[in-house]
Order: C-alpha cells, then sequence, then structure tokens
C-alpha cells in the first residue's frame, strides 16, 4: 500500500501537501494539511467558512508561504516564493473572479509576462502575429469560440475563467486548482466549465477545484476532501459518495456545550418589517419581520448576500423591489441619515473602515454620532456634557481603557468593538442590525458583548444580528434566517436551533436534492 | 475570421476606434486657422516655427509623464527635475565653459539618479505616487535653489545656443525637433512592441495581476520612475538651450507637472492606467502650444492661462472615464 504510494506520488503531475500548516498571528488557519492531488484525478475541497479552502489553495499555488510542512511534486520537496514560481512547475490558481487585464487584448493578457518576440532591425519586439495564433490554437484546443483580439474588458466572468484555462495550458501548466470558480457562473457556464475540467482531465491534467454545491461536487468530483476548522476531516474517493456524511462531516463539531441564550425577551409589537426585498443583483425576494426585544439571525455562507441586505434596509444600497417598515411606517428609499433619524442603526463588519475612528479618543468617538444631541455653549459643544456621556457609555459597556481621552487604538479589538456600539447606542436606536458584532475580538470580550446584546434585547430593541460563526448565533438569536445565494431559504427557532442544525441548514440548501433532514 | 464574424457589432477592437490623433490635428488645425482670420501674423513660418519648438521641451518631458501614467502613477516631480536640470547644465556652461557633450552627461544623471530616488520610494516603500512625488517636487526644487545659489543662467555658450536653435550638419530643422523624433519614436517602439513597455502597461491595468503573472512590478516601476526623471532632465537641457535662460522657477513656474498630465490625459492616455498614446502626447503638446501662443496673439491676459490648462485636464479625465463607464 505505501510502496505503491511512494511509486505513484514519482509520477509526474503528483502534487502533495504534507503536513501543511499556516497561522496569521496567533490564529492557526491550517494545522497540518496533508492531501494528494494526482494527474488525471478531480479532487474537490468542501468545508464551511473559515475552514481554510482558500488559504490551503494559495499556499498550493505560490501565493502564500506556509508556516511550516511540506510541498511535493512528483515526489521531490519545492518551495514555491511566488505564484510564477508555481507556474514554472506546472501549478496554475484559477481565481473565481480572474485578475484582469481589461485593456490589453485577450491574447496579450494569455501571454502577459511572457511575451513572444522576435529579433528586428530596432532589437528583440513583441511578436504579435505568433502571440496571436498561439493564444487561438490554445482556445480553439479547448474549443472556446472567443476572438483573441477583443479587449479582456469585454469578457463574462465565465469567459475570464475560460481563458485562464487556456492560459494555463498555454504555459504548459498541467495542475490547475480552480478556487470556487462556479459560484458566479449561470448552470448553463458551469456545464461548459465542466465540460473543460473533463477534458483536462481526460488529458491527464492533475485537478482539483472548490465548491459548496453538492450537486456538483458530486458529479465531477474522483476525490473530496472535507476541511474543518483547519483540518482535513475527511477524504472519500468515488464511488463511495454519500450525501449525509458529507453534510455532517462539514458541520460536525467537537463535542462544545454551546449555551443557548435565556429566554426569549419578544414582545408583541413589529420594530421592523421587511418584505419582498430585492436589490437585483446579490440577493431576491427577502421577508421577515422583527418584533421588539427579538434578536433575529442571518446565517449563511460567506458572500451569500446577508451584509448586502442589510445595507439596503438600513438605505445605504439602493433597493429594486420590495419594502421597509420601521414602526409601521414605510421608510423603503430613504438615505441612512434619515434611518437614523428614525431609530435604525448599522454596526457594519469592518470596524477600522466604517465603524472607529482609531486615533482619536474614546469620548470623541462615543459622542460622534450624536454630536447634534450635546449641549453646545455659544455654538461650541460643551466638553462636560461630552465627557458625561462618553463616562456613561464606558460604564455601561465596560469599556477596558486608561481614561476617557484614550486614543481609540491602543484598545484591544473588543474594547474598541464596545466604544463603536456604544457610539451607535448613546444615539437610542430602535432596532440595530449588527454585521459580525464580534470579529476580530478576544474571547473574554466576546462575552461581555453577548451580554450587552442580550441587555439590548431586554430593554426592548430589536436586534438583526449577521455571524458567520453558528455558535454565535445560537448563542444570541430567538430565531435564524438562513440565507444561500441571496434567497431566505429556511427558519429556525426555539428548540430547533443548534450549531449544527445553523451550518446544515444553509449546506443543504447548496445540496437541493441532499434531504439530509436537521 | 469565423471568430470575427461571431464577435459583436459594437465590441471595439483596441486601439482601432480611437483616432484620438486625427481629432488633435483635426482640432489643432481649426485653432490654428481661426486665430489667423483674426490676427493673420499667426500664421507666418516664424511663428509657427515657434509654436512647434515651443510644444518639444513639453513634449519630451510629457512623454516621460506618458510612461509613469500608463503605469497608473504620476510624477509631479518633472516640474523641478527639468528646472534642476536646465539650472545646473546652464550654470556649468555659464560660469565653468563645461562642454555640450558633457551637459548631456550631467542632465542624464541627474535624471536617473534622482528619477530612481522617486521609483525606489513608490516600488520599495510603499510609498503613493501623488505623495511620493509632491515631496520630492520640493526637494528637488529646494535643490535649485541651494545649487543657484541667487544666480540665474542668461546666458549659454554658442554651442548651446545652436543645438537648442539650429539643425545639426546644417539641416532645416532644429536639433530640439529631432531630438523629440528619436525620443517618440523610442516610446512608441517601447510602449507599442516592445516587453518592457506591455509590462508597463500590463502594471497599470492591475498591478496585483501583473505580479501574479511573474512581472518584476517593483522593477518596473523604479525603472519607469528613473525614465520620467531623464526625459524631464533632458527636457531641462532642450530648454536651457533653447532659450538659453534657466532660473529657480523654471519647470515649476510654468507648472510644467500639471501641463504634462494634461497633455498626456488630452492625448489618450488613461488616468487609471493600462493605455497609452505617444503620439497623442505629442500632439497634444503641440495642441497647448498652439492654444497658448494663440490667448498672447488674441491678446487675453495670462492670467487665465493655467485656468485653461485646468479646464483641458478636467476635460481629458471626464472624456477618458466616460469612455471607461460606457465600456463595461
Amino acid at each position: 500500500m505505501s510502496a505503491q504510494r511512494d511509486a505513484d506520488s514519482a509520477m509526474p503531475g503528483f502534487y502533495a501537501a504534507q503536513g501543511i500548516r499556516k497561522s496569521y498571528g496567533a490564529i492557526q488557519v491550517l494545522k497540518g494539511i496533508s492531501l494528494d492531488l494526482k494527474p488525471g484525478r478531480m479532487v474537490t475541497i468542501m468545508g464551511e467558512n473559515g475552514a481554510g479552502k482558500s488559504t490551503l489553495f494559495k499556499i498550493l499555488a505560490g501565493q502564500v508561504p506556509p508556516t511550516g510542512g511540506t510541498l511535493r511534486l512528483a515526489g521531490a520537496p519545492v518551495a514555491l516564493a511566488s505564484p510564477s514560481a508555481a507556474h514554472a512547475r506546472g501549478i496554475y490558481l484559477v481565481p473565481q473572479e480572474p485578475a484582469l487585464l481589461p485593456e490589453l487584448s485577450v491574447a496579450e493578457t494569455m501571454f502577459v509576462g511572457a511575451l513572444p518576440t522576435r529579433g528586428g532591425p530596432l532589437g528583440r519586439r513583441v511578436d504579435w502575429a505568433a502571440m496571436r495564433a498561439r493564444a487561438r490554437a490554445a482556445l480553439d484546443a479547448l474549443e472556446l469560440p472567443i476572438d483573441v483580439d477583443r479587449p479582456a474588458r469585454t469578457l463574462s466572468i465565465a469567459q475570464q475563467q475560460q481563458v485562464e484555462c487556456a492560459k494555463a495550458l498555454l504555459r504548459g501548466c498541467r495542475i490547475i486548482l480552480f478556487d470556487e470558480p462556479t459560484s458566479p457562473l449561470t448552470s448553463h457556464e458551469v456545464e461548459h466549465l465542466f465540460s473543460i475540467m473533463r477534458r483536462l482531465k481526460a488529458d491527464g491534467c492533475t485537478l482539483s477545484f472548490i465548491s459548496h454545491r453538492m450537486d456538483e461536487v458530486l458529479e465531477i468530483s474522483d476525490e473530496i476532501a472535507v476541511l474543518r476548522d483547519g483540518v482535513l476531516v475527511d477524504v472519500v474517493a468515488r464511488p463511495s459518495f454519500d450525501r449525509a456524511r458529507l453534510l455532517s462531516r462539514m458541520v460536525g463539531r467537537p463535542l462544545k456545550a454551546v449555551p443557548r441564550r435565556a429566554a426569549s425577551n419578544a414582545r408583541d409589537e413589529v420594530a421592523l418589517e421587511v418584505r419582498g426585498l430585492s436589490d437585483g443583483l446579490r440577493f431576491a425576494d427577502v421577508g421577515f419581520s422583527l418584533r421588539r426585544g427579538e434578536v433575529l439571525g442571518l446565517a449563511g455562507l460567506v458572500g451569500a448576500g446577508r451584509t448586502e441586505i442589510a445595507e439596503t434596509v438600513f438605505g445605504v444600497r439602493p433597493a429594486a423591489a420590495g419594502e421597509v417598515r420601521l414602526g409601521g411606517a414605510v421608510v423603503t428609499g430613504l438615505d441612512c441619515h434619515a434611518m437614523i433619524r428614525r431609530g435604525l442603526v448599522y454596526v457594519p463588519e469592518d470596524r477600522a473602515r466604517h465603524g472607529a475612528v482609531l486615533p482619536m479618543t474614546i469620548t470623541e468617538n462615543v459622542t460622534s454620532g450624536l454630536l447634534d444631541r450635546v449641549r453646545r455653549r455659544a455654538g461650541l459643544l460643551s466638553a462636560r456634557d461630552e465627557a458625561r456621556i462618553s463616562a456613561a457609555a464606558v460604564r455601561d459597556f465596560r469599556v477596558r481603557c486608561a481614561g476617557l481621552d484614550q486614543p481609540l487604538r491602543e484598545l484591544s479589538g473588543g474594547n474598541q468593538q464596545k466604544v463603536v456600539f456604544a457610539k451607535w447606542m448613546t444615539t437610542g436606536p430602535r432596532v440595530a442590525i449588527l454585521d459580525e458584532p464580534t470579529r476580530g475580538v478576544d474571547v473574554g470580550a466576546k462575552e461581555d458583548i453577548y451580554e450587552m446584546i442580550d441587555a439590548m434585547a431586554r430593554d426592548g430593541m430589536a436586534l438583526l444580528v449577521i455571524s458567520s460563526e453558528s455558535e454565535e448565533l445560537v448563542r444570541l438569536c430567538d430565531r435564524i434566517l438562513s440565507i444561500y445565494e441571496g434567497r431566505v431559504v429556511a427558519e429556525l427557532s426555539g428548540a430547533d436551533i443548534s450549531p449544527a442544525a445553523v451550518a446544515r441548514s444553509y449546506l443543504t440548501a447548496a445540496a437541493p436534492s441532499g434531504g439530509v433532514a436537521a | 475570421m469565423s471568430a470575427a464574424a461571431a464577435r459583436p457589432a459594437a465590441d471595439p477592437r483596441p486601439g482601432w476606434r480611437d483616432r484620438r490623433e486625427l481629432v488633435l490635428v483635426a482640432v489643432t488645425a481649426a485653432s490654428a486657422g481661426a486665430v489667423g482670420i483674426v490676427n493673420p501674423g499667426f500664421l507666418t513660418v516664424e511663428n509657427l516655427r515657434f509654436v512647434a519648438l515651443n510644444s518639444v521641451v513639453l513634449s519630451i518631458v510629457a512623454l516621460g509623464q506618458t510612461l509613469v501614467i500608463a503605469m497608473r502613477g504620476i510624477d509631479l516631480s518633472v516640474a523641478p527635475l527639468m528646472g534642476l536640470s536646465a539650472m545646473v547644465c546652464g550654470l556649468l556652461a555659464q560660469t565653468h565653459g563645461l562642454p555640450l557633450w558633457g551637459a548631456v552627461g550631467v542632465a542624464l544623471a541627474i535624471g536617473l539618479a534622482l528619477g530612481t530616488l522617486n521609483g525606489v520610494l513608490v516600488a520599495a516603500l510603499n510609498i503613493p505616487p501623488i505623495i511620493t512625488t509632491l515631496g520630492t517636487y520640493s526637494l528637488f526644487g529646494g535643490l535649485t535653489f541651494l545649487y543657484s545659489d541667487g544666480t540665474q543662467v542668461d546666458q549659454v555658450p554658442p554651442a548651446y545656443a545652436a543645438f537648442g536653435n539650429a539643425g545639426p550638419l546644417g539641416l532645416p530643422v532644429p536639433t530640439p525637433v529631432l531630438v523629440l523624433l528619436l525620443v517618440t519614436a523610442a516610446c512608441w517602439f517601447a510602449l507599442g512592441h516592445s516587453r518592457f513597455g506591455r509590462a508597463v502597461l500590463a502594471v497599470g491595468n492591475n498591478a496585483a495581476a501583473a505580479y501574479n503573472a511573474g512581472l518584476r512590478v517593483a522593477v518596473i516601476r523604479i525603472q519607469v520612475y528613473a525614465l520620467s526623471g531623464l526625459l524631464a532632465c533632458l527636457g531641462g537641457l532642450v530648454f536651457v538651450c533653447y532659450t538659453g535662460s534657466a532660473t529657480v522657477t523654471t519647470g515649476t513656474g510654468d507648472h510644467v507637472e500639471l501641463q504634462s498630465i494634461a497633455v498626456a490625459l488630452v492625448g489618450g492616455t488613461l488616468i487609471a492606467g493600462g493605455r497609452a498614446n505617444v503620439l497623442g502626447t505629442v500632439l497634444a503638446s503641440l495642441f497647448l502650444s498652439t492654444v497658448l501662443t494663440a490667448l498672447v496673439f488674441l491678446q487675453v491676459p495670462p492670467i487665465w492661462y493655467s485656468a485653461g490648462e485646468g479646464l483641458m485636464i478636467l476635460v481629458a479625465v471626464r472624456g477618458g472615464t466616460r469612455r471607461a463607464a460606457g465600456r463595461a
């Protein structure tokens, strides 16, 4: 068995990861991944958000150096210093949305970095004729009817991926990785991509791809590898694929008691009602109602459209159809300033960019959202009033700091997030949308934030929480809506809520004929 | 052929429909003709020769700027660099009798060294080019002040004046025009047909993608800023030979940095990078020179000149972005 593997692993095109580890600071993203990619085989990587799939691909393609472990190509260890080093070794990563060179022709984008040249009276010059002929031949070989003289900016995403495949072959790359290629494609385009993949496979290329869509995975894969929390938990080879087993492998977690929130504080009065909301692009026909004191969660894969839904409700992204009611009044189409005045706030996920002003003091940050309410003296803000509000916020939100005049930059991520919350909550909102409220927050501060959210709900605030951590939603929410590719695919409430059920609710949507009961 | 037939009709071939050069020639000729009707003195051979010669220095500097903008950068320091080169070469000639070939060497050395400094600051230290070259704008201007020590260039040796105004070997075409033709041809060949130039455009299109494709983006950036510095200093040398004078405000006083950006953009180079038009830059310089001279002939107060240049930039950038948006 082992001898057989050794013999195989020396084959050209046999690409193996051995004990690959990757850490960003203290966070371990990959915890020792060993995986074999073989010529003529398609190995699919599946896994939840943050399982480490993309990181693994970036390491395999030389875009990111691993913290530990070895890559072996045809049995010999290789170190990949850059993507071009990977190309030179025959390894090519097709990104989900290929990086375009919009002003250049299709032919030139295929050859960029390796333009063919010929001698001329003025020295070596680019051989446009040879370049176009070779580009056309490479596209023809995959039966892709794309004009090589078109500017690259006129290609659709599907065509860009097709061109990338031809480009990989042109560069002599026969180990081709596809990072979630199908999610921006229509089903017809996916079929076309799969026909290209099958052709490459028949030709002996070594293939691997990432997908969330179970049907696709079962159709195209020879082996399926499941990643969970940076660990390779399962590798199954055709024909022993089993939907239920794959799903449970993806969502199954080490036994850890996940606390549920205490009894619901939901009251009868509806605070926020959304009906048939679409932005015409990323999500469609989203509807829910949120009562005072209720905590409603939005679960889903990264990129499912949850942030876009929140931004549309808040009025920073235009709605194409549908209605938003705040306390019974229609507010669709109002801008975010009007929303804030009417008692709706949105705490975005990217704190540093949208929520907090890091060089400014705690007081300045806390009061920046309600400067028109601070008492003024001769047109100037009253420092004493500002300090009073800020001191109350620091006390209520348990911000750990040296003083009110400390710059926000000096606080930990968790305490920064508390200040951001304090800023919004001092405006006295009736409805708050919290997008990834504990991203980049340490464990201790996390629990503080959870208790703050509980307290806000007890006070009658209606809360919509977006989180990619199932445990967090379980801990916080009375009800959870599961979003998949811009649509509400499931609703969980009461005793049905558990981390596995939450993850399963959208992963099952990715496998429509899966029939896996919660 | 079948692929061409399958292409949607609205799909432009790169560069094919862009007749920017023809438009510029037509507009320049029309402007000159219109001014000639009001003031026939404008259309004399002597004046037209002045208009053309007057655009040469800006063209040379703006070709460097074109390379930088094509790479999605910007170089504000071309103006003081041009001034520094004019001042150093002019003073060395005026007070120490530096021969012309020595001045060429000095100008190119200054340009290469300080242009490389810009490139290293942008590429290696990762400082945004607008900040970097705003900083070096002051730095290089300061060097000119220090070096001039309160003096200025008011006469250059005959060899310099001949280089700036007459043709070599008795040719009827002045040397600066020949220098410009040479530089233009080199830039055209480089951007259109050399690996280096195509790499510059690739970086301007998408630096991350260019890096992933194996291009040494940092090296290319440094080379392009070095070339821009080189051309700015060559422009400064031509300027001091042509006019016989240089002061501490040569270059910066005329806002050559803005003029060079304006003509590059009017010429069809995209402010967002990735596409350049070498011939367009030269023709746009000629257009600007025509307009500025025409304003003199029409007795428009000089205070309006820079307002006109500003308007040109806005129109050029707006036109470029509209086309960029329209083809998404």
